[in-house]
């Protein structure tokens, strides 16, 4: 008989042995090797995601939501994983051709096999809730949920706004070190860029757990490491919606800007630039024809005019004149001139319009708009006097405010001109200054503010479009960072003075057609010679109500003739809207409206006069 | 007869309780996670399923508990008879899974025929083995064993289930060694599978080993007869191994032996080394104490391939750490030495043989099938008795241990020979 006892023990012996052996390789593994595979697990399953934060959404100045943030929904494909038997599913998911597909995956191996690929961007919510309901059938397949900016009223306000677009390769370069990545989105221009750190808030990031098939399927470590996004701040605009909207639909066909201010602290109610863009277009993907014209048009609509474009205030100008030479004491509140058509200089004649005007104080002057009265002041005056005047008014210098795209303008001093005519130069070239012709030039944002001081009895407030800051989860508020405002050394009664001119200009003189009904306002029409022969800029300064002024507007309609005819009833209908929430619908009024949606600019594809007597 | 009325062993009862009860732990952990809803639905049922099936074989192995003691002896043959029937039946009409055509459906239920056919294969190599007569050393029996085996063995070659296939094959050495045959003729029988690793590792290797082999053994018997047959079985081994590896064997086949030689090459590790990588991260990476009951990063992501099933062990090592891990190879040891001590508290050859074909059946099932999750070993596709996901494995393995349990409660009623 066999002694199966000491069989049975060689059997146990064999027994502790093999599981022993397994023992000490676990032990091995899971208590030397340790390190190794929780490395090894971790960069297999779990996944390091910025989570970032909601952009501030924009508000106007009686709180109406402008600009927030709709979902953005991607598909991203890690090539890798996804297996081109899906293809027909996929295309079919989507409703594209499988060509489309292919190719989009093909791209996104040809930058990264193992790396996830946003191939598809910007899913109507329908497609993507489809392809999200099948994607356990998909394996590769992710999605993202974004965020693009979503406009919410009829006003556009393009280049006040700005858009949102994704960062360049040089950006992020730059940007590296403030937490951008690829693919982030970034104000390009305008408020968005301004102020892009505030509205852009502080990304998380997020730890979480991915199945084999590239799905997430819950935090990690039940989100412990995780770091919440920081929300960007909330912008509160001085702009008023319907003011803006209206402002933008007057300028229907008309190329030229409009800024409209509170003259009692330098709020933006409007600002418009025409040709302006659509934000929605912006940002998304944009066709090649679409980014084309953007940027080649001769009409530069992306090109801020409100702040960039110069011209000679024409007209607009006579006001400033009037305080300078009360202030300088070559005029006086009752002292007149004479004005017998024109004014002559040596053998040249400076013309007035409208033939003579005969004698006429200051009021007088800037109701009828004299030239020949403000040529006598401009002769009385020498250009560095006019020049350190309009520099405290604002002109040619850049305002501190929050748009950065500016244009200084310029008002020539006896340096400039030193420089411009090396071989002397005599009062006949600086004459035209009187009247807002010649060397100069300035912006609708300058005129703006500008008439707003001339408003508010002289204080330059700094013009600026956020009102404050608000932090959507905490409440806090932030004021932005503005320049102390400046007061222009003038005595309060030549404004006072100056003010009762442009009131007689709504109410006898040049634009007395637009006066507001019930609303008594100061005004100046002012047309400005254009370059190249083309037909004048017109131009329009105005405040109202006169007693309490509560709005100051410029208007610029490049090409499109007389002050009166074009930029003044803008103006007017604006500020009519702005005061009593309407535009009065009496026959007049609506005359007005009709009127001023007719004109034109003239377009730049149009031969000028000069081009065409060349022929 | 009082003697009768012992009682089933308690030890071993609870040592079953306790790894079924690892197994469902483990398979609920993969099946009800927080990322359950990831799962296709057919998969998460897969927890209650299983739960139905313990439920089952704790049934059959009561019922098996009130059959009398000789009904085992005297049927094996029948028993194993069936089985082998419907293995072919599989092989006939079975649903192929996973590229094995090892199933037999009933209705809804599958059936994996071939776990059915271990017990067939011990209780009949047991009554072959036990009606040996001593002192009777021949090589006939042991061939006779060899070829009981080979029989299922075969069939589930052809139903493409080597994993199944190779345990079968492992069964021979431990029954040879039980049976008490020589320790040459033992020897003998299993020289071929050593021959057969060795050309698979390192063919020179396996040269030197059927040299050294044939020689050891004519040296120990002096019969040149066994030494002919020493050298016809392992160098004729490498030779048919050689032969398969270069043109027999289909290359999945291959690349799922030859990634176990390598696991990280780039090649294999995105189809069976992928198997071998994950689990190991996710074993390694539990630790000592293990990441956490449904907090594993690599079960819960579903990283391991076969994470229910074969690779079970990889959602406890990583979840339950070192403790974990070593504590269920603990219990598997107790398991497999406490039916060792029943097959000899039997002093009866045939529960002798069947005690120690069914703790042989375990512990190759375990030593392969964590060896392989560790990366010790090539992947072959065999499930972790008890704790893996599959009604039939559960079932099979109960059933064995239902018969151990009646043979020992029983054993008085044995005469001590035949």
């Amino acid at each position: 008989m066999i002694d199966y006892r000491v069989r049975a023990r060689i059997f146990v012996g064999v027994i502790v042995l093999l599981l022993g052996l397994l023992v000490l390789r676990l032990a091995q593994m899971q208590l030397w090797q340790t390190e190794l595979y929780a490395g090894e697990s971790r960069s297999n399953a779990v996944r390091e995601q910025r989570v970032m934060p909601a952009r501030g959404a924009i508000y106007d100045r009686n709180g109406v939501l402008l600009v927030d943030n709709a979902p953005a929904y991607s598909l991203l494909i890690t090539p890798r994983y996804f297996d081109p038997k899906n293809i027909p599913l996929l295309a079919r998911l989507l409703e594209v051709p499988d060509s489309v597909v292919a190719n989009r995956l093909a791209q996104a191996r040809a930058w990264s096999a193992y790396r996830p690929s946003r191939v598809f961007t910007d899913l109507p919510f329908e497609t993507f809730s489809r392809v999200v309901e099948n994607l356990y059938r998909l394996p590769g397949v992710q999605y993202e949920i974004d965020q693009r900016r979503r406009y919410h009223t009829p006003a556009r306000a393009a280049h006040a706004l700005g858009y949102v677009r994704e960062i360049t390769r040089a950006e992020l370069e730059q940007l590296r070190d403030d937490g951008y990545a690829m693919g982030d989105r970034i104000g390009k221009a305008g408020l968005e860029k301004f102020y892009e750190k505030a509205l852009r808030g502080v990304p998380g990031r997020a730890f979480k757990l991915v199945n084999i098939h590239g799905q997430e399927i819950k935090p990690y470590r039940d989100g412990a490491e995780d770091v919440p996004p920081i929300s960007g701040y909330d912008l509160h605009l001085g702009i008023d919606y319907r003011v803006q909207a209206l402002a933008e639909s007057l300028f229907v066909g008309k190329r030229g800007a409009v800024v409209a201010l509170d003259p009692n602290n330098g709020e933006i109610i409007a600002l418009v630039s025409m040709p302006d863009f659509d934000l929605e277009v912006l940002s998304g993907p944009i066709d090649p024809e679409t980014w084309r014209y953007l940027i080649t048009s001769p009409e530069k609509p992306l090109f801020n005019r409100a702040t960039m474009s110069g011209v000679p205030p024409g007209s607009t100008w006579k006001p400033f004149m009037a305080l300078v030479g009360l202030q300088e004491g070559v005029i006086t509140a009752r002292s007149t001139i004479y004005c017998p058509g024109g004014y002559l200089l040596g053998t040249r004649l400076f013309r007035c319009h409208g033939g003579a005007h005969g004698s006429l104080d200051v009021r007088e002057a800037i109701e009828k708009s004299c030239n020949t009265f403000f040529f006598t002041v401009m002769m009385r005056l020498d250009v560095n006097t006019l020049h350190r005047w309009a520099q405290r008014f604002g002109f040619g210098r850049p305002i501190p405010m929050d748009i950065a795209e500016q244009n200084p303008g310029l008002i020539p001093d006896s340096a400039y001109y030193n420089r411009r005519y090396p071989n002397g130069w005599t009062a006949g070239y600086t004459i035209n200054l009187g009247i807002g012709q010649g060397d100069m030039t300035v912006t609708p944002m300058q005129l703006a503010r500008y008439v707003a001081a001339i408003a508010n009895g002289g204080t330059l407030y700094p013009p600026h479009l956020v009102r404050e800051l608000v932090h959507p989860e905490t409440g806090e508020v932030l004021r932005p960072q503005l320049p102390p405002p400046e007061h222009i050394p003038i005595k309060p009664e030549y404004f006072q003075i100056v003010r009762e001119g442009m009131r007689r200009v709504m109410e006898k003189g040049t634009a007395r057609w637009v006066q507001i009904p019930g609303i008594p306002a100061g005004g100046k029409t002012g047309t400005a010679q254009a370059p190249g022969g083309r037909k004048d800029h017109s131009l329009f300064i105005m405040f109202a109500p006169y007693d309490a002024p509560k709005i100051a507007i410029a208007v610029l309609v490049e090409n499109a003739g007389f002050g009166a005819t074009v930029a003044a009833p803008i103006a007017s209908l604006m500020a009519e809207l702005y005061l009593t929430g309407e535009v009065a619908t009496t026959p007049q009024r609506r005359y007005m409206l009709e009127h001023v949606l007719r004109q034109r600019s003239q377009p730049l594809d149009e031969p000028t006069v000069t081009q065409a007597a060349s022929r | 007869m009082a003697r009768l009325a012992r009682r089933p062993d308690l030890l071993l009862l609870l040592l079953w309780a306790a790894l079924v009860t690892a197994g469902l732990v483990a398979l609920y952990s993969t099946t009800h996670g927080p990322a359950a809803e990831f799962l296709p639905s057919g998969v998460r049922d897969n927890f209650a399923r299983q739960f139905l099936w313990a439920g089952l074989s704790l049934a059959v192995l009561g019922t098996v508990l009130l059959l009398p003691i000789r009904f085992f002896q005297s049927m094996a043959y029948v028993i194993y008879g069936a089985t082998v029937a419907l293995l072919v039946l599989t092989l006939a009409v079975g649903r192929e899974i996973n590229g094995a055509k090892a199933w037999l459906y009933i209705g809804s239920i599958g059936l994996q025929t071939s776990e059915l056919a271990k017990v067939g294969a011990v209780l009949a190599v047991a009554r072959l083995l036990s009606t040996r007569q001593a002192r009777i050393n021949t090589v006939r029996y042991a061939l006779g064993a060899v070829a009981l085996i080979l029989v299922p063995t075969v069939i589930i070659i052809l139903q493409n289930d080597m994993g199944t296939a190779l345990v079968f094959l492992a069964l021979v050495p431990v029954m040879l060694y039980w049976s008490g045959l020589p320790v040459a003729t033992v020897l003998l029988v299993i020289s071929p599978a050593l021959a057969g690793y060795l050309t698979l590792v390192y063919w020179p290797a396996a040269v030197a080993f059927a040299v050294l082999f044939t020689t050891g053994i004519y040296w120990h018997t002096r019969e040149a007869y066994m030494g002919a047959l020493a050298a016809l079985f392992t160098g004729g081994t490498a030779a048919v191994a050689s032969f398969a590896l270069a043109y027999v064997l289909k290359p999945y086949q291959l690349a799922r032996v030859l990634s176990f030689t390598n696991p990280e090459a780039e090649a294999y590790r995105k189809t069976y080394g992928f198997h071998l990588v994950q689990s190991k991260a996710a074993i390694g990476s539990g630790g000592l104490f293990g990441k956490g009951f449904m907090q594993g990063t690599q079960t819960q992501g579903a990283y391991v391939p076969e994470q229910s099933t074969d690779f079970i062990f990889s959602v406890i090592g990583e979840e339950f750490g070192f403790v974990g891990a070593a504590l269920v190879l603990l219990l598997f040891a107790l398991l497999l030495v406490r039916l060792v001590r029943m097959g000899t508290e039997c002093r009866h050859p045939f529960g002798l043989m069947v005690a120690a074909g069914v703790a042989g059946v375990i512990l190759v099932h375990v030593f392969i099938n964590i060896g392989m999750a560790t990366g010790l070993l090539p992947v072959i596709g065999i499930p972790l008795p008890f704790l893996s996901y599959g009604g039939s494995s559960l079932l099979a393995n109960t059933l064995m241990l239902a018969v151990v349990l009646n043979l020992h409660m029983r054993r008085d009623e044995f005469s001590i020979f035949v």
